[in-house]
Formats: C-alpha cells, structure tokens, sequence
C-alpha cells in the first residue's frame, strides 16, 4: 500500500490539450474521486495512471515507485472497468484468479485467495458461473473481487456505477465504502457524480477542461467552492444572466433586470461586466416576509408546486418573467405554499456565485 | 399478421431451388456406387469397386496427399500471419489502416486466374516454378483475406476494456492476447480457416498455373480428367470430398456454431 | 512510441508476402501485355505494341468471346436473383425451425468443392449424361439433347455454382427489414402483392446489388465451370486465357486479356460501391 503522486501530468493529441499540467497527491489508503463533466480529462488521467495511455509530460509515482513509462502489467494496480470487462470466457473464479496466476499464485494459496476476494463481495458461491450468468450488480462485484484480490497498491475505478439502476446503485456505493475502509487500499474513484463523489471520498478533486478546478474535502467542495466552475457544477443551481453594478471589497452587487439586485459576497468581474449567477434550489429559502439584510431578498410569486417525499420543488416567478425553482424540506414551514401566493426568496450572499458570462462552462 | 410470411407458391418455389442446389451432390454419390460407367435412373446395381480403385491408384492418393498439405499447411501459415496483420491493423498501430485493409483483400477482388497467370510468369522468371514452397505461398496469398476477414469481423465484436483489464492485472500483451483476445475471437477464426481450408483445397486457377507435373492436387486431377470423359472413379474420390465436407462442417458446427459466422 | 514498432512486426511479415508474391508478379504482367509475340518465336524483345490490346476490341473472335462472358455474367446473375429470392425470403420469414437446416442446405454446396460440383453437372447434362438417358428412356426425345459445351450448360452449371452466394446476400438484406414496416404498410390497407413491391424489395435493393455484382464478376472470372461444362471449344474470356497461356503459350495476347478481365472486375466494384454510397448518402 503507497500512495499515489501526480506530477505536472500532461496529455496532448496533437494542438488538443486533454490534460494540463496536473499535480495531484493521494496519501496512503486514502479514498480521493476525481470528478467532472464528461470531456474534462478525469478519464485521460485514470488510463494515464493505469499505463493504458502514454502521457505526453509529467511523473506518475506511487510510494517510492516511478511507473510513468512501466507497462501496466507491471504497475500493481488494479482498475474497475465502466463495462466491468470481465473475462466472458472465464468462470467468476477464474476471472478473479486471472491477476493471481499472473503473479504466479498456485494451488491452496490461489484457492484460498480466490475465495477471500469473492467472501469480501459475498459472492462465495458463485465462483462457477460464467459472468452471463450473473445481474449487473453481481458482475461489478465480481470486477472488484477481480480487481483486489492480487492486493494492488493502488485500487482506480473508472466510472463503475454508471450502468447500474439507482436503487442497486446506492446499495453498491455503500458496499465499496465498506470495502475500501476494509482494506485500506489507495483508491482514485473517476465519476461525474457529484453525490456519488461526495458521499464516498475522502478528498473530492474537480476538474475541468484538463485542469483542477478545486481538491478538498467534500464539505468544502459543497459549502466553499473555491471557484465559479466548482459553484455551478456542484449542487443543483439555477442559472440567470446578470450584470455587475458594483464592487465593494471582494464582493459586489449583481443587477439581474426590473431592478432587482443581488450581493455577492465574492466576484471576480469588474464593475459593468457581464455574469451568469448561479443559485443553489436547496441554498434558497421560501419566506411570506422579506428577508433582513445581509440575505438577499427577492419578491416572486409561486408558479408550480411539486411534491417528491423529502423535498417540495417550487417554480417562482421573479420579475419581469425569470423562473427560479426552489427545492424546501417538505417538513419546513415553506412545504405547502399555494399557486400564485406571494413569497421572499431569501439568498445569503456566501451562496450567490457568479461566473464571467461566454466563460469557461461545461 | 399473416402479411408477410412466405405463401404456398413461394414455399415450394424455394424448395425446389434448393433441391437444385443439391442435385449435382446426389448424382455424383449415386454415379459412385453404380456398377455401370455411365448414369441410369434407377442404377443398374451398386457396388464399391471404383472407392477401391481409387483407394489403390497411386496416382489419386497423390493428389491427395499433395491437396491435404497444401490446405493445412496455407492455413496454417494464413492463420499466423493474417491473425497477427489484423490485430495490428484493428488496434491501429500504423497509419492508414483502411488503405492497408484494402491491401490485404486485393486477392479476393482480382480474378483468380489472372493471379495465376501472374504467378507462372513470375515464378517461371525468378526460377521458382516447381518449388513447393513457391505453391505454398501461392495458396496463401489465396485464403489469407478469409482469415484476415474473419479476424477483423471477430476482433470488432471483442470489448476492448477485457484486454485492457488483462493488462492491468499482470499479462503482458501477448499473455493478455493468448488468454484473454484469442479465445474470445476463436469462433470467427474456426470460420475463417474453414473456408480457407476449402478454398485451398478446391483451388483450380492459380494452382494449375504454378503447379508441376509432380503437384497435381485433386481438384486438378479431377479437372483434367473430365476432358477424357466421364470415369466413375472420379465420382468416387469426389463422393470422398463430400463425406470430408460434411464431416468438416458438422465439427465445424459442433465446435463453435459456426453459422452464425457466416 | 513502440506501438508503430510492434505495428511493423504483426503486419510485416504478411505485406511482405503480398508485395513480392502478388503485387511484383501482377504489375509485371503488364510490360509483357505490350509485347509482340511471334508463333514459334515467343515474345519478341524489344518489341513495343498495342496489338494486344486492339485485337480484343477489333477482332471479331475476340469481341465474340469478351461479349459471351458479359453476357453469361447478366445471365447468371438475372437467375440467380429470381432463384434466390423466394429461398432467401422461405429462410428468413418461413418457421423457425426450418432456418438451420435450409440455411446448412444452402451454405453445404458453397463449402463442397467446385470441381465436384462442377463433375455432378457434367453427369447430369452431357450427351449420354442423367437428363438425356432419363429423356430417351421415357420416349420424350429421340436423340440427346445438347446441354454441354453451350450457353446453355454454362448458365444451368454456373447459376448453381452462384446460387449460394446470392442467397447468403439476400437473407443478410431480408433480415434487416423490420417487419414492423411492412406490418405499417399492411395496416395501410396494402395488398400483400403491394407491401413486397412497394415496402420488402425497395429496402433490399441494397442487398440485391451487392449480390447482384458479386455473382457477377465471380461469374465472368470464373475458369473452372466454364472450362469443364464448355469444353476446349466454347469460350469464355478466363478460358481463352488459360489457352494463351497454356495451349499458345502467347503470353502477350494472354496478359492483355488478364488485364482487360481485370479492369472490367475492378470497374464494375467500384462503381456499384459509388452507387450504394450515394444511396446510403440519400437515405
């Protein structure tokens, strides 16, 4: 077990960057989750870091080890795979033998090793199925049994959750916490979940067009997103384009038409630029009075209420016409507001996030 | 809906085009085990004097032998290097893999006689006609765009993350194509080499070009038989052709269900 | 990276089998389809002429047998097509469990070598051959019939020898019709008539003309079933070339001829793939 450096890591293809200059430190048994929009490079990295890709600069290390040119035969690691790629010609124990023999593990050893991989996925007695044979679910458990079982000193998953249904999905999330907390394996977890990520890191990196937006632990990523890109791809915000009246330290106020304004406690555009806000549904509040300053306090008038357990969603009308959609807990005192009632959306201004208009955006 | 299945017309039409499709195979077989040199309906009588003819004629066991050689051994050498050219081609290793490809299958789209006038003065000039070996490759020429074809059809429906998991788990690349690739795209390729195999063995246009006297294969035989007139031992050694035909599919089939490679 | 290398050594061996063993030998037939040949003599050196050439559009032999082969080739692909579509649509659209066998009774004479196939025709049609002695010996004919070493044995043998490939190109086209189209069309108030002309056929068309093409040029390259069911006598061109080369040995004249087949095979691909390309451009 090591952990795992990334070095000024880089990937062109020809004038195309996939990956710029990244560095990146996962400490020892650490849980990190790289996480993205789809094109943003989190993918390039993962198969960088498996040897399944060259990079074109950069030093890939784990402990002491530099692997950047090994072939990945020869890097200890172990890789779940999107597909789960298991071997469809193999049985579930052969599959999960398939790393062991490579290290030249024979007989009792390999049997015993074998059946501890496929105990920690409670799959004990399935090692004589073929992988068709087997649900969705039970085959990712077989790629992860696969992928630990030769004791890798780092562990990456590529995406593994994504063909799941959600049910089976929240299940599965749950059982490779357990696992990863088990065995205490160095783990980069490639996703474009966002709850997905949160839930199960210990440290999230977010990454955009090739570059780390931001790397902390999931409560910052979420509470403090340290840059604008980070705001409106966390959370589930709503988007209205706005310009910037004026500045005052390192926040400002922001004119979002019929002259309603809002303050923002941090903007990096200049007086009379243009901006695209990002709002957070569940970073609203519904009130029947105005809010008291600092907050933000937006008059609207409810549209349409949706009613989906734990949340109401509301659509509020502001202004001329803009519609913002608020998620309330269905047990607060905003869950059972009629059509066309008056309400104050109250918005502190730590949770307003502006981001330069025609900007960087997934 | 009833609309679109075949009516009674159609059904007995198709039927019997594909009691035509048969026909020559049932007259060879009933032209072998007739006692008269030439065909009558019903035979005059049965035996098995002509198997026995050919199955101590020299001349026929040759050709033969030289046959059988020249089919395992092209398929063989087609298998090395046209499974090898198509992994190089599918895992686009070198620029201008379509351009390549097309390379590969130019023999299938020239005719096969021009080939093998190609070949006799090629050969004749570089002073190789005669030679086995010079044969061999000939053949190889011939049946290797099937395996390259059947390797290329079979590689495209093979999940190219499985090889890449073989990787990351210890094998080398050719462990990881040994064990992981070769045995996911085995039915294609028992397809592709069958027909390979057949192609060879029933070649007439560039074998009788490139062959000498001494490498009469079957097919050439037979061929020149004919011009001397119906002989009921060529419809023996060819009923022998047919009951290795129909062996060969059924293991074929058995082996790998092959038909749906086809 | 080392992937080119390992690229070079997978796919070396192979090109370089076909460059010296079919490409070299086949670019070198064309020098010597531009020498003089003089009976006797053989190819006279230094000699530089378009004889060779010329004499296949100008000579009447010639045209006569170049105009056979393509001839022969629409024959034997028209029949083909009318032969092979009920089979085709029997396998994909009949019961289920007629697919495997009918399919296995198509595919058998494909992987039965083509001498035999060839041999049982001959059995079958000549003078003292199956059909004559079954005709005479019922009384409906006096003498033989003449079913070999004319067009109409050639396109009897040639038909069956193809046959197989048409419907294999068929069924790969019927199959992909979906039969929710032709229920929509029937639905419609189509005639069953209706729905295979105006629904079923205009979909195939594609398959319809790859097969179409590739019984064609195997048609017109073909040597051995127009040789064994045409004799030493009537001939078509890849037989008229064997005999240059092997009976004349013209080598000149024989190589011209290679070259002409060639150049009609080659043309007759590309333009179909030029066809489907703009079909598939307007779909």
């Amino acid at each position: 077990m090591s952990s795992l450096k990334l070095d000024h890591l880089s990937k062109h293809y020809g004038e195309a960057v996939i990956v710029r200059d990244l560095s990146l430190e996962i400490a020892n048994g650490e849980f990190v989750s790289l996480l993205g929009p789809s094109g943003c490079g989190k993918t390039t990295v993962l198969r960088m870091v498996a040897g399944l890709i060259a990079p074109t600069g950069g030093k890939i290390t784990i402990g002491e080890r530099e692997i950047t040119v090994l072939p990945p035969n020869k890097r200890r690691i172990g890789l779940v795979f999107q597909s789960y790629a298991l071997f469809p010609h193999l049985t579930v124990f052969e599959n999960v033998a398939f790393g062991l023999r490579r290290q030249g593990v024979k007989g009792v050893e390999l049997e015993k090793r074998v059946k501890d991989a496929l105990a920690l996925v409670r799959l004990d007695a399935f090692g004589d199925r073929y992988p068709r044979q087997m649900s969705g679910g039970q085959q990712q458990r077989v790629a992860m049994a696969r992928a630990i079982a030769p004791r890798p000193d780092v562990l990456l998953f590529d995406e593994p959750l994504s063909n799941l249904d959600a049910k089976l999905r929240d299940e599965m999330q749950i059982e490779l916490k357990r696992l990863q907390r088990e065995l205490g394996i160095t783990t980069l977890f490639v996703t474009h979940d966002q709850a997905e990520a949160l839930s199960l890191s210990d440290r999230v990196c977010v990454m955009a067009h090739g570059n780390i937006e931001q790397f902390a632990v999931p409560e910052d990523i979420y509470h403090r997103p340290a840059t604008a890109f980070v705001a409106s791809f966390i959370g589930k915000p709503n988007r209205l384009p706005g310009k910037v009246a004026s500045r005052n330290g390192a926040g400002g106020t922001v004119e979002i038409g019929c002259g309603l304004t809002l303050n923002a406690d941090r903007l990096d555009v200049a007086a009379g630029g243009e901006v695209e806000l990002f709002l957070r549904q569940e970073a609203i509040e519904l009130r029947t009075t105005p809010a008291e300053a600092p907050a933000n306090s937006i008059p609207g008038t409810v549209q349409l209420r949706s009613f989906s357990g734990a949340h109401v969603q509301y659509v509020v009308r502001i202004g001329a016409g803009t519609e913002i959609v608020v998620e309330a807990p269905s047990s607060g005192a905003a869950s059972n507001l009629e059509k066309d009632a008056s309400v104050f959306l109250a918005v502190a201004p730590a949770n307003v996030f502006a981001l330069a208009a025609k900007g960087a955006r997934s | 809906m009833n609309e679109s299945k075949p009516g009674l017309t159609i059904t007995s039409i198709a039927l019997l085009v594909i009691l035509f499709l048969q026909l020559p195979v049932i007259v060879v077989v009933l032209a072998a085990f007739s006692t008269t040199s030439y065909l009558t309906i019903p035979p005059q009588g049965l035996t098995l004097k002509w198997f026995a003819k050919v199955l101590s004629d020299p001349v026929y066991l040759d050709a033969i032998r030289i046959s059988l050689m020249l089919a395992v051994g092209s398929t063989a050498i087609s298998l090395v290097l046209g499974v090898a050219a198509a992994y190089a081609l599918f895992k686009r290793m070198l620029p201008g893999t379509e351009a390549l490809t097309s390379f590969l299958m130019a023999p299938l789209i020239l005719p096969s006689v021009v080939i093998g006038v190609a070949l006799l003065q090629y050969y004749s000039l570089i002073g190789w006609r005669g030679s086995f070996a010079a044969l061999l490759l000939a053949h190889v020429i011939i049946t290797v765009p099937y395996i390259v074809r059947s390797a290329l059809a079979s590689l495209a429906g093979v999940d190219t993350s499985v090889e890449e998991a073989a990787r990351v788990l210890g094998a080398n690349g050719f462990t990881a194509f040994r064990l992981v690739t070769l045995p996911l795209i085995k039915p294609g390729l028992v397809a592709g080499a069958l027909f390979a195999f057949v192609t060879s063995m029933e070649n007439v246009p560039v074998t009788i070009f490139v062959a000498s006297a001494k490498q009469t294969t079957l097919p050439i035989l037979i061929f020149s038989s004919v011009e001397m007139g119906v002989d009921p031992s060529i419809a023996a050694v060819s009923t022998l052709l047919i009951v290795a035909t129909v062996f060969v599919l059924w293991l074929a089939e058995r082996w790998t269900g092959f038909h749906r490679f086809i | 990276m080392s992937n080119w290398k390992a690229g070079v050594l997978l796919f070396g061996p192979l090109a370089l089998l076909l460059f010296g063993v079919f490409l070299v030998p086949v670019l070198l037939l064309a020098p010597t389809s531009f020498h003089e040949y003089s009976p006797g003599v053989g190819i006279v050196a230094n000699s530089w002429t378009l004889e060779n050439y010329a004499r296949i559009v100008t000579d009447d032999y010639y045209r006569e047998v170049v105009w056979r082969t393509l001839y022969l080739g629409l024959g034997v692909t028209v029949s083909c097509l009318l032969l092979g579509y009920p089979v085709a649509y029997l396998i994909v659209r009949g019961p289920a469990r007629l697919r495997l066998p009918l399919t296995l009774l198509v595919i058998f004479p494909l992987m039965l070598n083509l001498v035999v196939r060839s041999f049982g025709w001959i059995a079958l049609l000549s003078n003292r051959g199956l059909v004559n002695n079954f005709l005479i010996q019922t009384g409906l004919i006096g003498a033989p019939l003449k079913l070999m070493f004319n067009l109409t044995g050639l396109m009897i043998g040639m038909t069956h020898i193809y046959l197989p490939f048409m419907v294999l190109m068929l069924v790969a086209a019927l199959q992909n019709v979906p039969r929710d189209v032709e229920a929509a069309a029937a639905t419609l108030g189509s005639s069953r008539t209706h729905v295979f002309t105006s629904v079923t056929l205009p979909l195939t068309a594609p398959g319809i003309i790859s097969g179409s093409i590739l019984v064609f040029v195997l048609t017109i390259s073909a040597l051995v079933t127009p040789r064994m069911l045409g004799g030493p006598t009537y001939k078509v061109m890849a037989t008229l070339i064997y005999d240059e080369y092997m009976q004349l040995l013209d080598w000149p004249s024989g190589s011209a001829l290679s070259f002409s087949l060639t150049v009609i095979a080659i043309a007759i691909i590309w333009a179909s793939s030029r066809i489907t390309k703009c079909w598939a451009g307007m779909a």
